[in-house]
């Protein structure tokens, strides 16, 4: 791990371990930010555990709006839900990698269809994960088939670029997609350890990183964003961290979190007078035994746990969503 | 090397695969029977590699899985499937019988899963180093309530059973040398006990999910007084009660009896150890010389076990029940590797709990008797259905090469359901059964007619008989006897 002193600048955290459902989240897995500050976070869930997974409301303030989505494979549920991303009109799409569709939600959550077809042919896919929505085309990151497709916002095909492999251009379980101001297209390619840049055509422009877990370099990273300067705020699941890569890719800062209690856990402690009392000796952070980084997030309550989403807002903050801990941290530089 | 090649080698290496791992796959029954019983039995005791399994992909893919809260099972199921080092896992489950630990009480499969591990790295070395660990053990810990051991008020749980349950067995020790070995084990906890203890009392993944364990030595509450362990008197911790402890004659018999048990023969219930002889002392008595001639060390007395006379008799054959575990993951295995995602380790993970063997979800500190338990009329159908399901697809890699190897036994492109049924017991074993249990197996593939795979039509037939006489044939009595 580094040890360079980080200008990341750790403010606050939205979220809260909600097995059932309501306030806070379930294994999120993505999120999208409204023009208007709502914030949609996807959990992922447990199959099995009704109102475990859905489409959770709130606001970067702890409000909370309530939930979108139900747990089947009718219209408007999901199973395995991977990504949402938000059009123009703030219509929301989420890919299901267990349904295997896009379902396409309208600005107040009402389901209005989904489309999607199984396989490896054109216009087909295998276990979507990254959307990124760009004018009337979405560019949906086909993971089990290693590429990137397009389609249109009703799910006609347009073309695909990608295939299986590690030289440059090639995917490995490709995860996270965004863009930059300038249309260049950025994918996580997770079991490949890096990043890829690509033009807005698919061809290969640059890779970023490559295994390991010093500065500049990645462990399955998962999503990703790019601020106006080009700067890479990367979501490095396998080192459990934050790291911010310039436009070249050299290494400029990197965050392991540092969450606290937010006011929807206050609440819930004043409501747990024996587990807040034994909490005041509470450490949360200590030596750990091992370096896996996973069983230490495990262990340490304000790390990042499977960080797997990032976010930027209009102001500048950086939003990073962890499966592990049911909540996203937000920091700024 | 000596290579093997008759019937009565290829039963002997049968039984050893069953045993030292989940049973063989054809091909790894021709891998094995290529290198011979000896060079097998030095590839299981002394693995050469870690055993490497895709976790980031089992956390992507299976994300109610990536925290580790509930989904131990089907975790653990998938590791068991793929290994290629099948002894040491056989191992984890030995120990996880015998030091049982239930994520029932502890409300998270994260610790025991790293218990698990723990057993993975310790289970073939040193008794001494694997009762060390266990006690620094966080599952264990907070199982047996070792983090309300205090120097000034002791809680007897872990003192109590590992001379109970984990060591010697009762009989061999006074309440006197429980309260003391307790005395050594103050002050062995896990970090933030408080917290984490009511947490877990309170069942609850709030407010930001579960948290694993961390093991801590408070010296401050340790009792560093005086002590006398089994007649041992010094001012012990933790380390010298283990040692004195493994030091026994009792110890290295309890040990033996239940790697015989495991391996060999079933045993009594433990309980009854005390009070009644070991089924086969003989054999006691050569896995104990082992274990003190090797200065404590379990892989010895394995290579002494695998070795040995009592394990490779005519007698030791076939002559166990399966348990739940080697029942589902040997089909699991003939079934071929596992592709993520996947269901069919939720279903295995479920299957081994109807059967009675829910991993990590043991009934007790007791662990399973197993034996003639294993089977019962509900559990007997699970078994049935389970391996219908699992074997039921000839496009997983497995089911189409024993498809593949049955038509290898005709050159014209045909074959009777009788042929089929002789033949599918070949490929499968070498399984003795009885009559009944192939005439029966005869009867029902009679109902194909005949069988051929010259076209698509008649290749599906085909599939759909051998699929059926592979089912049956993990249905069988014989089939669930290890």
């Amino acid at each position: 791990m580094t040890t360079t002193t980080s200008r990341l600048k750790y403010l606050t955290n939205v979220g809260f371990a909600a097995d059932f459902g309501g306030r806070g989240f379930s294994l999120p897995t993505s999120m999208a930010i409204r023009s208007d500050g709502r914030i949609f976070v996807v959990s992922r869930g447990k199959p099995s555990t009704k109102g475990s997974n859905g489409i959770q409301m709130v606001s970067k303030d702890h409000d909370f709006y309530g939930q979108i989505g139900t747990n089947d494979s009718a219209l408007g549920g999901m199973i395995w839900p991977t990504s949402i991303v938000l059009d123009e009109y703030e219509n929301m799409y989420l890919a299901d990698e267990k349904l295997q569709r896009i379902t396409k939600f309208d600005r107040d959550g009402k389901p209005l269809g989904y489309w999607g077809d199984t396989g490896s042919g054109e216009g087909q896919f295998c276990n979507p994960s990254g959307l990124l929505i760009r004018g009337d085309r979405m560019l949906l990151v086909d993971s089990g088939n290693n590429r990137v497709q397009e389609y249109s916002l009703d799910g006609k095909f347009f073309g695909q670029w990608g295939s299986g492999g590690n030289l440059d251009g090639p995917f490995d379980h490709p995860w996270g997609i965004c863009d930059d101001i300038k249309g260049n297209i950025y994918v996580a390619d997770w079991r490949n350890d890096r990043i890829q840049k690509f033009t807005a055509q698919g061809a290969h422009l640059a890779s970023f990183g490559h295994s390991g877990s010093g500065e500049g370099e990645l462990s399955r990273p998962a999503g990703l964003a790019v601020d106006a300067e080009g700067n890479m705020y990367v979501a490095d699941w396998g080192n459990q961290r934050l790291q911010v890569l310039d436009s070249r890719g050299n290494y400029l800062d990197s965050h392991r979190g540092a969450a606290d209690l937010n006011p929807w856990c206050i609440e819930y402690f004043d409501s747990q007078a024996d587990e807040r009392r034994a909490r005041e000796s509470f450490v949360p952070v200590y030596v750990p035994d091992i370096d896996d980084e996973s069983e230490i997030s495990a262990r340490m309550e304000p790390y990042l746990w499977d960080p797997v989403d990032v976010q930027l807002d209009e102001d500048g903050r950086i939003y990073v969503l962890e499966t592990g801990r049911h909540r996203f941290q937000i920091f700024e530089r | 090397m000596t290579t093997v090649e008759s019937k009565q080698d290829s039963v002997l290496m049968a039984h050893l695969l069953r045993r030292a791992g989940f049973g063989a796959t054809p091909a790894e029954m021709d891998r094995a029977m290529g290198m011979g019983y000896e060079s097998i039995l030095q590839e299981l005791i002394n693995p050469d590699h870690d055993d490497i399994i895709p976790d980031d992909l089992i956390r992507r893919y299976h994300v109610d899985l990536s925290d580790l809260r509930s989904g131990g099972g089907p975790h653990w199921v998938y590791r068991l499937v793929m290994t290629d080092t099948p002894l040491r896992e056989k191992m984890c489950l030995l120990w996880h019988r015998v030091f049982a630990t239930a994520v029932t009480k502890l409300i998270q499969s994260r610790p025991v899963t790293n218990q698990i591990s723990m057993f993975r790295e310790h289970g073939m070395g040193s008794f001494d180093n694997l009762l060390i660990e266990l006690s620094r053990d966080p599952a264990m810990i907070m199982w047996l309530d070792n983090q309300d051991n205090h120097g000034t008020n002791i809680n007897e749980n872990y003192g109590r059973e590992i001379l109970e349950l984990f060591a010697m067995g009762v009989g061999n020790y006074s309440e006197e040398d429980i309260k003391e070995t307790s005395r050594a084990f103050t002050g062995w906890r896990v970090v933030n006990p408080d917290y984490m203890s009511i947490r877990m009392r309170n069942n609850t993944a709030r407010p930001f999910g579960y948290m694993s364990w961390q093991f801590e030595y408070d010296e401050v509450d340790h009792d560093g007084g005086e002590k006398t362990i089994l007649g041992q008197t010094g001012n012990w911790n933790g380390e010298d009660a283990v040692r004195i402890i493994c030091e026994q004659e009792a110890t290295a018999r309890f040990v033996a009896r239940h790697i015989y048990h495991f391996f060999v023969a079933d045993e009594l219930p433990v309980p009854q150890w005390p009070h009644e002889p070991p089924r086969d002392p003989a054999a006691i008595d050569a896995l104990v010389k082992a274990y003190f001639d090797s200065g404590h060390n379990i892989k010895a007395m394995l290579e002494v076990l695998f070795n040995s006379d009592f394990f490779k008799s005519e007698s030791a054959r076939n002559a166990r029940i399966k348990s739940p575990a080697e029942m589902v993951i040997g089909t699991m295995r003939l079934a071929g590797p596992i592709t993520l995602p996947s269901d069919d380790i939720f279903a295995a993970d479920a299957a081994c709990g109807n059967m009675g063997q829910g991993l990590m979800r043991p009934p007790s500190v007791e662990g399973w008797q197993g034996g003639v338990d294993w089977i019962n009329t509900g559990a007997y159908v699970e078994r049935v259905n389970f391996a219908g399901r699992i074997l039921n697809d000839p496009n997983k890699s497995g089911v189409r090469d024993i498809i593949e190897r049955i038509k290898t036994y005709s050159d014209a492109g045909s074959m009777t359901t009788d042929r089929l049924a002789e033949v599918a017991f070949d490929v499968l074993g070498p399984m003795d059964v009885m009559e009944t249990t192939k005439s029966g197996l005869k009867n029902y593939l009679s109902k194909y007619g005949n069988l051929s795979w010259r076209d698509e039509t008649e290749s599906n037939n085909f599939d759909n008989a051998a699929i059926a006489a592979i089912q049956l044939i993990v249905s069988s009595q014989e089939y669930q006897t290890v």
